[in-house]
């Protein structure tokens, strides 16, 4: 950051970059027009509108600067990323939403997030992966809900226990 | 309280072997959720029935959650859309979630609710600080009068019973209610601490949660909102100072939308039941709050009717837009 | 001298063998819950306090501590090993902790963190029996003008967070700040970017974006790299122990962190985040190793995790001098006491010293046995990232997300929690940094409040501010801490040109 840098030769435009500063942008506006929904209930001082409008000013000002670094290439290096372990991880974590909002309980959805982000990290025995997690999980059930009396969602599995 | 001075490892295997025996299923085990962060009203209505439910037998285990937030709520969003059908779920409630949920224009009501008991009642206090020139009620009426914003009231959340309060005690001394200068504070640990230090004129809360400070010293209670004057306190009521301010914070426990009649009169015998326990007639006497129980139907009918008295007072001050 | 004698008395109580074993068991059951991420000490005190009600008064009261101590560890623990801090406050501590732990010293960050624990909560247990009464006479004098100001303190700190592109810090800090708008007001009770949706009423919980952000969003970040290097973590490089290096560089770190986490745990609003967040800045200001600060200094460790134990024993003075309950830990303490039909406030010390007391030697011997159970277990703990990459990451996916579906097990808590991995993980990618994320929302609501409560106060002149000596003297020190490295930089340009 130091002055004394030698200027760098331009470098290309980040398309990702952009999509930050505008991303910045469109929770600038949706704080503003939040903001404007809110009566101002309060006599005496600052009311509840103001808080959301300067965090709004600042996230515009930071769009702008981020869009400046983009336009500039200003952005650190990334290496390239390896989408499918990603999705596999996320949906691990969809499975286990779905398990638990239709009640099949903690055991079945822990276990399916440890088998699918056990995969994504390039195991490929399920089987003996389904074994761990399922044994894994029923003890962790166990210890957790019934020695120390914390409630965990219970679903089939749980009410066999 | 201790009566059973059983070892760790012997409650542990205790534990586990009624958790296995469907023959201990008589003994309730209960959620009881107090919409409020530790420490306040909501919360300590919480623990004592919690505490009164497993001394008297009534239940086997009490878990109490806090899910604190602008009146209670959140609690009861949580509460209701959460506990819908749960035959083993308790919530406490009380005054300041009706004013709450009128004021946030709340989705979920208290008529989602299954109502199911009166609790407690408690009387209200106006204190200042003990190097405040105010000294009786009449001297606040008077610095009420001459500039209502600059006396700043300390109390809990917005809309609740004691921003109720303030604003009844304005009205009541001739001062335009919609114009007072009240401060919410999360917990009733911050308000009194902003009240200790003096950076408020007066601090609104229930009796009981400033007695301690009252008697040390530290504060000066100037008026209460009873009818008559507590027995065996010498500090007057609002009403015999010349002011008509009579109100109380009413405590209640309600069960989730959508149970089964069957689970309703479970829930009420059980809380019908710790009622009229010791351990809870105990809690009642250390802790300075009235027995005001009131169950089943009742309730259901008080509940409707404070509900349409605290949104008209709210309305009438301009706290809710009408 | 009273205090002295009242004090030994309570100790000869809390030694008993009985007592020792009853203390060991709170600690064990204390760090079983308190590693769950999302579950902090007041949780797990308020899971297990039913289990302290069968014991006999003094049994009850060591075990209580003992969980108490305990589940603060276990937050620490798994901010350390797995970069999940099981709590708002173990936050700074999972910064350097983690790194360190990825470069085979994990050891040395566990062993620094329960002697720093130890340390503090030690000095500060004296000065709870010294200086509560003076102390919190200055505390009730903090009113909202002031606690603002030591926001803006804080605010400054964060800087320390930012990696090297400000606007990159400033942009994850403005993300927490827009978080932290989320719910109810607190003066007004309108809902802000809610949305209608009921469970956003609530407002975004720290510890669900912090495990999401850090935990969640780590997993995710790694996987999506493993095609370049496998990560190979090795649980132990070096020593296992403490070197005398370590020591050397921890011991400062612990008394500074004390410094901090004591006086601001005693303030009725100060809370244990913001100490650890200036401890961890202080810190990386002063350290010898400045370059080691982001890859794993030891001293990023100590001292906030010696301010997160000193600050809980901090709450302590409010709440045994004025009853005044100030955080969720401290109304559990309360509870603790009810169970004898006692309040704390003004007259507890002069009704029920031998009470008081006890609960002073308890969290004492409390904060021993912690030592003892868990020095031993260090080398335990660390083989823990010798298992094999899919289970440990998959392993660490089921803790993170237990937690959650303990304390809430809601359908949009755990896509929140799942949003803010996706979060973590895009940040990560694209090098913002994560800590002031959640700054942000810690920090933001109370700044936001207290000012709102100080202007209606002073009835909107914002000249209150300047009028609190108290605050006038924070915002000095802030306007300093802002301006210092910058002349500081000016200065040393200039003094590099003369030469």
């Amino acid at each position: 950051m130091t002055s004394g840098d030698p200027v760098q030769p331009p470098r290309r435009v980040d398309r990702a970059g952009l999509v930050i500063a505008a991303s910045l942008a469109v929770l600038a506006a949706v704080l503003v027009w939040d903001a404007r929904g809110l009566q101002s209930a309060a006599m005496y001082g600052m009311g509840p509108e103001a808080m959301p409008v300067v965090v709004a000013c600042g996230l515009a000002l930071l769009a702008i600067g981020n869009f400046i670094d983009a336009l500039r290439g200003n952005l650190p290096a990334r290496e390239s990323a390896d989408p499918v372990p990603v999705v596999l991880v996320l949906v691990g974590l969809a499975l286990l939403i779905a398990i638990i909002g239709f009640g099949g309980g903690f055991i079945l959805a822990t276990s399916a997030l440890f088998v699918t982000t056990s995969a994504a990290f390039g195991r490929r025995a399920i089987l003996i992966d389904a074994i761990i997690a399922l044994v894994m999980s029923t003890l962790i059930y166990l210890a957790f809900d019934r020695l120390l009396t914390l409630s965990l969602p219970a679903g089939p599995l749980e009410r066999l226990l | 309280m201790f009566r059973f001075p059983a070892r760790l490892v012997g409650a542990a295997v205790a534990l586990t072997l009624a958790a296995a025996n469907p023959g201990f299923a008589q003994q309730l085990e209960l959620k009881l959720m107090a919409p409020a962060a530790p420490g306040g009203g909501w919360d300590q209505t919480a623990r004592s029935m919690q505490q009164a439910l497993v001394a008297s037998g009534v239940a086997r285990s009490v878990q109490v959650t806090n899910v604190p937030g602008a009146g209670g709520s959140v609690g009861i969003a949580q509460f209701v859309n959460g506990a819908k059908g749960d035959g083993n779920h308790l919530m406490v409630n009380g005054f300041v979630m009706v004013g709450a949920l009128a004021m946030n224009k709340s989705p979920v009501t208290l008529e989602q609710v299954t109502p199911i008991a009166r609790l407690t009642e408690e009387i209200q206090v106006i204190v200042v600080p003990a190097n405040s020139p105010i000294k009786t009620a009449q001297d606040l009426a008077a610095a009420v009068k001459a500039d209502i914003a600059k006396v700043t009231f300390a109390g809990g959340s917005a809309g609740g019973v004691d921003h109720v309060m303030a604003a009844l005690f304005a009205g009541a001394v001739g001062a335009e209610a919609k114009k007072i200068n009240y401060i919410p504070f999360s917990g009733g640990g911050e308000s009194l601490a902003a009240i200790l230090g003096g950076k408020v004129t007066a601090g609104i809360s229930g009796l009981s949660e400033y007695e301690g400070q009252i008697k040390s010293g530290k504060l000066r209670a100037i008026g209460v909102t009873s009818e008559k004057r507590i027995a065996g306190s010498d500090v007057p009521t609002f009403k015999e100072q010349g002011i008509d301010l009579v109100i109380a914070n009413w405590r209640s426990v309600v069960a989730p939308p959508g149970i089964t009649p069957e689970q309703r009169k479970t829930l009420s015998d059980a809380v019908e039941k710790m009622v009229k326990s010791d351990a809870w007639k105990e809690i009642l006497k250390q802790k300075g709050w009235e027995d005001a129980y009131l169950g089943g139907d009742a309730f259901a009918d008080f509940l409707k009717k404070e509900t349409a008295r605290v949104t008209d007072v709210l309305k009438s001050v301009g706290l809710v837009k009408s | 001298m009273d205090t002295f004698a009242a004090l030994a008395h309570g100790m000869a109580v809390a030694v008993q063998p009985m007592n020792l074993l009853y203390a060991l068991i709170g600690v064990f059951l204390g760090t079983a819950v308190g590693v769950l991420p999302g579950i902090g000490p007041a949780l797990t005190v308020a899971l297990l306090l039913p289990v302290t009600y069968k014991l006999d008064p003094g049994g009850s009261l060591i075990m209580f501590a003992g969980i108490y101590y305990g589940g603060m560890y276990g937050g620490s623990t798994t901010a350390i090993l797995i970069n999940t801090p099981g709590e708002s406050a173990s936050m700074a501590t999972a910064l350097e902790g983690n790194k360190m732990a990825k470069a085979g010293r994990g050891g040395p960050a566990l062993a620094t963190s329960a002697i720093g624990s130890f340390v503090a909560g030690t000095i500060a247990t004296i000065g709870l029996a010294f200086l509560a009464p003076w102390l919190v006479d200055v505390a009730v004098r903090f009113g909202p003008e002031d606690y603002f100001a030591l926001m803006c303190v804080a605010f400054v700190t964060v800087s320390a967070t930012f990696g090297d592109s400000p606007i990159r810090g400033l942009t994850s800090l403005f993300i927490g700040l827009t978080l932290g708008l989320v719910g109810i007001d607190k003066l007004t009770g309108q809902a802000r970017l809610a949305f209608g949706v009921p469970e956003l009423l609530d407002g975004v919980e720290v510890t669900t974006l912090a495990v999401g952000l850090f935990a969640v969003g780590e997993a995710l970040y790694v996987a999506s790299r493993r095609h370049h290097t496998e990560e190979k973590l090795e649980p132990v490089r070096g020593s296992l122990w403490m070197t005398k290096e370590d020591w050397k560089r921890s011991w400062k770190p612990w008394l500074r962190g004390t410094m901090f986490g004591f006086p601001i745990g005693a303030l009725p609003a100060g809370g244990a985040e913001i100490p650890t967040f200036l401890s961890y800045s202080t810190e990386k200001r002063l350290t010898k190793h400045p370059e080691e600060f982001g890859k794993g200094a030891i001293e990023g460790v100590a001292g906030p995790e010696a301010a997160n134990n000193a600050s809980a024993a901090g709450t302590l003075v409010p709440l045994l001098t004025l009853g005044l309950p100030t955080s969720a830990t401290a109304a559990m303490m309360l509870a603790g006491f009810q169970q004898y039909g006692l309040n704390p406030g003004p007259l507890l010390f002069a009704e029920r010293p031998d009470l008081v007391w006890g609960l002073i030697a308890s969290l004492f011997i409390a904060n021993m046995m912690l030592l003892v159970l868990n020095l031993p277990l260090v080398g335990l703990w660390v083989r823990l990232l010798a298992i094999p990459q899919p289970w440990l990451y998959a392993g660490i996916l089921v803790f993170a997300t237990m937690g959650t579906i303990a304390a809430k097990p809601s359908v949009v808590e755990l896509s929140m929690l799942a949003g803010f991995g996706v979060l973590g993980f895009l940040m990560r990618r694209f090098d913002f940094p994560i800590a002031p994320v959640v700054v942000g929302l810690i920090l933001g609501p109370i700044a936001e409040s207290q000012l709102r409560r100080a202007l209606a106060i002073s009835l909107g002149d914002p000249m209150t501010l300047l009028q609190s000596p108290i605050s006038a003297t924070l915002l000095g020190i802030a306007l300093i801490a802002l301006v210092a490295p910058f002349v500081l930089k000016g200065l040393g340009r200039f003094k590099a040109n003369e030469d």
